[in-house]
Parts: C-alpha cells; sequence; structure tokens
C-alpha cells in the first residue's frame, strides 16, 4: 500500500511540471467544450488532435488527450441538465433528472452535485488505477500468445454482452469489425488482403479514419437528419453548492456510483457507458422515494455522474497494464503512444514509469482543475450552447478533414472516413451499435497476430487455448458469460436497466 | 444502403421490409463481399495459419448472422428505418469531398486539380456542408467561413505546427 502512494509521489512530481500542469489544463478544457457541445464527441477530437501531440513528449501528450476524454465527462452533464440533451453518451442518464430539476430553479445544485460526484469519482478511480496499476501488469507479464488471444475473446464476449439491443447484431458488428482490421497487407506475408487493388487500402484502414468516419461525420448525419429541439433553461441556475444537509443526503449516491463506475469502467466495450445506467437503475431501487426519479430526484444525478466519470478513468486501466484498449478513446491512446515510440502494455510502467504514474496523477490534479473550470465559468458554457447547429457542423466537419488529412499528408484518407460516415449513418439507421464494431476493429489485429503466435508455439494444435489453465479459465468466464447472456430472466434483467433510465 | 427513402406516415414498413430484415440483409451482404474480397487467400499453409483463415471464417460467420436474423425477423420486420436523410448527406459529402481534391490537388483522367491549400479548401468544405441545414443562411455561411478558416489555419499551420499547406498559389506553401 505504501508503495502506492511512493509511487503517485513520483508521478505528481512529474505532473506538477509547469508544462505538464499546462497540457493537463488545456486537456480539461477542450474536453469540457466537446463535452459541452452536442455533436462533437471525444473520440472526434481526439483523432483530429492526434497529429499534434507528435510535436510533444509522451508524457505530455497522453496527459493532454487523457483531460480531454474525462473533461468530456464533466461537461456532457452541463448539457443535459441545462438543455436537456446529453452532450456525451455517458450523460443520458444524468439529463433525466438533471433537466427536471433545472427546470425546478434547480440547475445549479444538479450541476454542483454532478461535479462533486464527478471529483470524488476521479479521485477514487486515481487511487484504484495507481493500486492495481503494479498487479495487473504482473498478471499480464505471465501471459504469452494464447492468454493475450483467450483474454481478447472475453473482453469481446463482455463487449457483447454489455450491449445494448440485440445480440446478434451486436455479435455481426464485432466480428465485422475484426473483419475490417483483416483488410491491407498480411502482417506476416505482406501478401495483399481484401484490397480490391485500391492503392489506399493497401496498410489497412486506420482506426482514425474508422472512428472519425463514424463517430464524426455519422454523427453530423445522424443529428442533421434529426434535429434536436434545445430547451436550454432560462431560468437563474441557482446556487451551485449544496448545503450540508443535501450533500449528507447524497454521498451514499456518490460512493455506490463511483464502486459501480469503477467497476463497469474496466469491462470492455460499452462498460463506461453501462455504469451510469446502472447507478441510476441501483439508487431508483435503494431509495425510499422511488417515484421522485424521472421528477428530479438529486441523486439520480449524483450517482450516474459519478458513475461515469469513474468509468472513464478505470477504462485507462486494461491499456496501462495490458496494453488492450477497451474502448475506441483508449484505441485512440494507443495511437498516441505509437506515434511516440511507447508500445502499450504490461512493460510501460517498468520502462516509463514517469509516464504511467505521471499520467495517472495528473488525472487527480485534472479533476481538480475541472470543478474550477466548470462551476465557476458555467455562464460561460451556457452561451456556448447558443451556438446554432447550422454553425457548428461545417466547423467539425472543416475540423474532421484537416485531422484526417493530417494523418499521413494524404486525402484519400479524408474519402475514406466520409465513406464510413455513410457506413456509421446507415449502421445508426437499422439500429447496429457502433461501439462494439470499434472495439472488434481495434482489438482485431492483435487477435490475429496472437492467434498465429499462438499456433505457431503449439506446432498448430488448437489445443493449447485449453491446456494452458489461464488461457482455458479466460475462455471458460466468456463461454459462462455468453450463456448467461442468453438466458431468457438475464436478457430481461439486461433490458431493464437500460429501459429504467 | 442509402437509397431506400421512405417516409414514416407512408410506408410503414419500408415496402415490406421492416429495419430488422434490412439489417438481416445487409449483415448477408456484408458477409457475402468479405468473402468474394477473400477469395483468393489461403486458407492453411504448411507452417500454421494462411492468411485467408480469419477472413474467410468471420465472413462466414457473419453471413450465418445475417440468415439467423432474417429468421428472427420472420414474424416482426421491425419498424420501418424512416426518412433517410438524403438531402443532408448530399452537401456534407460533397463539402468533404471538395476539400480532398483541392487541399493537395487531385488528378483523376482529363481533370487535374492544383494544390490550393486550406486556404481553399477550407471554405468549400464550410460552405457547401452548411448548406446541407434546413435553416442554412448562404451570408452567414459565407462569413463564417472566412472567419473559421483564417481560424484554422492559424491554429493548425502556425501554432501548431501541422504541414498543411497553406496557399501554395499565393505563399508558395
Amino acid at each position: 500500500m505504501l508503495d502506492v502512494f511512493i509511487n503517485l509521489g513520483l508521478g505528481l512530481a512529474v505532473a506538477l511540471t509547469f508544462k505538464n500542469i499546462a497540457l493537463c489544463f488545456i486537456g480539461c478544457l477542450i474536453g469540457t467544450l466537446v463535452g459541452v457541445l452536442p455533436g462533437v464527441g471525444p473520440v472526434a477530437t481526439i483523432a483530429i488532435l492526434l497529429p499534434v501531440t507528435l510535436s510533444l513528449d509522451p508524457t505530455g501528450s497522453l496527459i493532454m488527450l487523457a483531460g480531454i476524454y474525462y473533461g468530456a465527462q464533466y461537461g456532457g452533464s452541463t448539457t443535459a441538465i441545462l438543455v436537456n440533451i446529453p452532450g456525451e453518451a455517458t450523460a443520458v442518464v444524468t439529463a433525466i433528472d438533471g433537466h427536471k430539476m433545472a427546470q425546478n430553479g434547480q440547475a445549479g445544485l444538479a450541476l454542483g452535485l454532478a461535479a462533486i460526484g464527478s471529483f470524488v469519482a476521479g479521485t477514487v478511480a486515481t487511487i484504484v488505477i495507481a493500486a492495481l496499476g503494479v498487479p495487473m501488469t504482473r498478471m499480464g507479464l505471465l501471459f504469452g500468445p494464447a492468454e493475450y488471444f483467450s483474454l481478447m475473446i472475453m473482453g469481446l464476449v463482455f463487449a457483447v454482452v454489455l450491449a445494448h439491443g440485440s445480440l446478434v447484431k451486436a455479435i455481426a458488428m464485432i466480428l465485422l469489425g475484426v473483419l475490417l482490421s483483416c483488410v491491407g497487407a498480411d502482417m506476416e506475408t505482406g501478401r495483399e488482403r481484401m484490397t480490391f487493388d485500391f492503392g489506399m487500402l493497401h496498410d489497412g484502414i486506420e482506426f482514425v479514419v474508422l472512428a472519425m468516419g463514424i463517430f464524426g461525420f455519422g454523427e453530423i448525419f445522424k443529428n442533421l437528419a434529426d434535429p434536436e429541439s434545445r430547451d436550454v433553461v432560462r431560468s437563474r441556475i441557482g446556487r451551485l453548492w449544496p448545503t450540508l444537509k443535501e450533500l449528507r443526503e447524497n454521498t451514499a449516491p456518490i460512493l455506490r456510483g463511483t464502486f459501480l463506475g469503477s467497476i463497469l469502467g474496466v469491462l470492455p466495450g460499452n462498460g463506461a457507458i453501462l455504469g451510469p445506467f446502472a447507478s441510476y437503475a441501483v439508487e431508483k431501487r435503494l431509495s425510499k422515494r422511488p417515484q421522485d426519479f424521472g421528477h428530479g430526484a438529486p441523486a439520480g444525478v449524483a450517482g450516474p455522474e459519478s458513475a461515469n466519470n469513474a468509468g472513464a478513468q478505470t477504462s485507462f486501466i486494461p491499456l496501462l497494464t495490458l496494453g488492450l484498449p477497451p474502448n475506441a478513446v483508449m484505441a485512440l491512446m494507443v495511437g498516441a503512444m505509437m506515434i511516440q515510440g511507447i508500445v502499450p502494455g504490461p512493460q510501460v510502467i517498468e520502462r516509463n514509469p514517469e509516464l504511467f504514474w505521471g499520467l495517472v496523477a495528473s488525472m487527480w490534479i485534472g479533476n481538480l482543475m475541472l470543478v474550477i473550470i466548470n462551476l465557476p465559468l458555467i455562464g460561460l458554457w451556457v452561451k456556448l450552447l447558443r451556438v446554432p447547429y447550422r454553425l457548428l457542423f461545417p466547423a467539425i466537419v472543416c475540423f474532421c478533414c484537416i485531422g484526417l488529412y493530417s494523418i499521413a499528408n494524404d486525402a484519400a484518407q479524408v474519402m475514406m472516413a466520409a465513406f464510413f460516415g455513410l457506413v456509421g449513418y446507415a449502421l445508426y439507421k437499422l439500429e447496429f451499435e457502433p461501439a462494439p464494431l470499434a472495439l472488434g476493429f481495434v482489438l482485431g489485429r492483435l487477435l490475429e497476430e496472437k492467434l498465429r503466435q499462438a499456433l505457431i508455439i503449439s506446432d498448430g494444435s488448437p489445443l493449447t487455448f485449453l491446456q494452458s489453465p489461464l488461457s482455458a479459465a479466460l475462455l471458460a468466464i466468456g463461454v459462462l458469460a455468453l450463456v448467461v447472456a442468453v438466458l431468457p430472466a438475464m436478457r430481461r434483467g439486461r433490458d431493464d436497466v437500460f429501459k429504467e433510465a | 444502403m442509402t437509397g431506400s427513402q421512405t417516409n414514416t406516415q407512408a410506408a410503414p414498413s419500408n415496402g415490406g421490409l421492416g429495419r430488422e430484415r434490412i439489417a438481416g440483409i445487409v449483415l448477408i451482404g456484408f458477409g457475402g463481399l468479405g468473402l468474394w474480397a477473400g477469395y483468393d487467400l489461403p486458407f492453411m499453409t504448411s507452417d500454421g495459419v494462411g492468411s485467408g483463415l480469419l477472413p474467410r471464417l468471420l465472413s462466414f460467420v457473419i453471413l450465418g448472422l445475417g440468415i439467423l436474423q432474417l429468421l428472427l425477423s420472420r414474424k416482426d420486420p421491425g419498424p420501418s428505418t424512416g426518412r433517410w436523410a438524403i438531402r443532408e448527406t448530399i452537401p456534407v459529402i460533397l463539402g468533404v469531398v471538395l476539400f480532398a481534391v483541392t487541399v493537395r490537388g487531385h488528378h483523376l483522367g482529363p481533370i487535374s486539380i492544383p494544390s490550393l491549400g486550406l486556404s481553399v479548401a477550407c471554405p468549400l468544405a464550410i460552405v457547401a456542408s452548411g448548406l446541407a441545414a434546413r435553416d442554412a443562411r448562404l451570408g452567414e455561411l459565407l462569413i463564417f467561413a472566412v472567419v473559421l478558416t483564417a481560424f484554422c489555419i492559424g491554429l493548425f499551420r502556425y501554432a501548431l505546427g501541422l504541414s498543411v499547406p497553406v496557399a501554395p498559389w499565393f505563399l508558395g506553401y
């Protein structure tokens, strides 16, 4: 336990240099901005800024990009409460009771509780990452190709279980993602695969291009087709700080939300998004006055907001300790690390301790900054919300184009992203979820690499995945999760969690 | 896929096909496309997994899931997919394509566009895509395009140091 604090001390020393504080602040500010603005998410933003990080050092660039991600969680709640549109997917639940509170003249209280909850969650999640860092890394070092393969399979199964809607569709999306990752030159033989002799497909599809297409352009098509009416709260925001009594009433929801969010955040796929839903369902069930939920219950804001912030941070754990990105944002972090010549995996904590601990410590500093950025500057964010969408989306298109072009100074990537934008819109219309697709794509290449390595080591015997006890156990957990997910009772329960919100 | 434009009120189920059935057909299409794209890849080689194993296996399973989806939606084809936003997507796609062909030039058969840089590509992308909004106002959009272009050039080229061409026809870079 003492080690954790010594390491955090090292991290603080790294994070508290002037440059890193500045980068953390910029990241949090941009994150809040994109969080507040509906229609721009952290995925598109981080993708745009990826080429920019080339000029920074590895620690600094990761600190900034991480700030964008958890900053967006704070910003998303502001929009949810004041406009009734979730600024981010994770703020969907906050909009329900948060906006009702705002209509009742308690906007300030809702914002204050969201910020305090997020800060508590951020602090706890930072300690969780620090505490789990070393043991998880040790475990990661025990993993051979077969174990890694089984772990990824288990992760993909969890992503299916956590996706909402049809299981068939979720499985299909994951597999489609893996299939897309196969496009391009074969990693061993260099042979072209499924490229139809298109030059731009030779090196495979860049994840950034896929992500910006589906999450950037696709989102724009979606919003243009079904414009959301904005209903910015006109009444006054009211006091921001809760009274001692209100704080006491919401301590338990905040802590429960933090706990749920931290656990679900580690899980791949929709984990971080599921956290707030789960927290809302739990609070409603535990509440003495469940009938208040949906009509402005403070616990319905404090719990889910803590959960989404905790989840955003703990989703760094699989990436930093095992090198496996659990969602699209973390996949972009992999990209950011690779640009800097750092291969994500269990060796990072040994070889780049300043990066690992600096990043972890910066998260706590960032959370502190976010409370400062969000609460007193709330008036500024409200003004920003009055920017009409008809001007906002051309700006997003322009930023995306520049970002896409800058990946490789190649205009073909820009066009490819536009194509994926259309695909993303079609998938949305058919109610396919993009998150499992992105995860399948992200893990696809690694999955095939480990599969081949494992089979080479075992002389082509697929039994190797069952002979290693660790690998067999991981696969068993995956199978179990899938069986449980298919059980009718469990499926109903899963739907309830989403529906209750 | 984007071709079926139906109105929610007029045709409740995309001419007999609901959302769930279309989803099944699309999956079959993806699986088929994958099989076709990878038909020439070796399944297994003498020293292990060939480059075609994973793609072909995945394509088959996706195809199978598509059939399963069709069977599941036999009784309930699902609601209509609603209106497809063709009128909104075309200007945005046009804007992106214009950006792509003008930023560093493009050659396609007899047409050859010189490298025009951000100073031309950005306003084109902003104005063309901006027209997609139902409440678009051209005058406002033009002014916005000029301001935003200046901002983008300042931010990406000068402040962040990306090597995007700005105005090769005027500045030389």
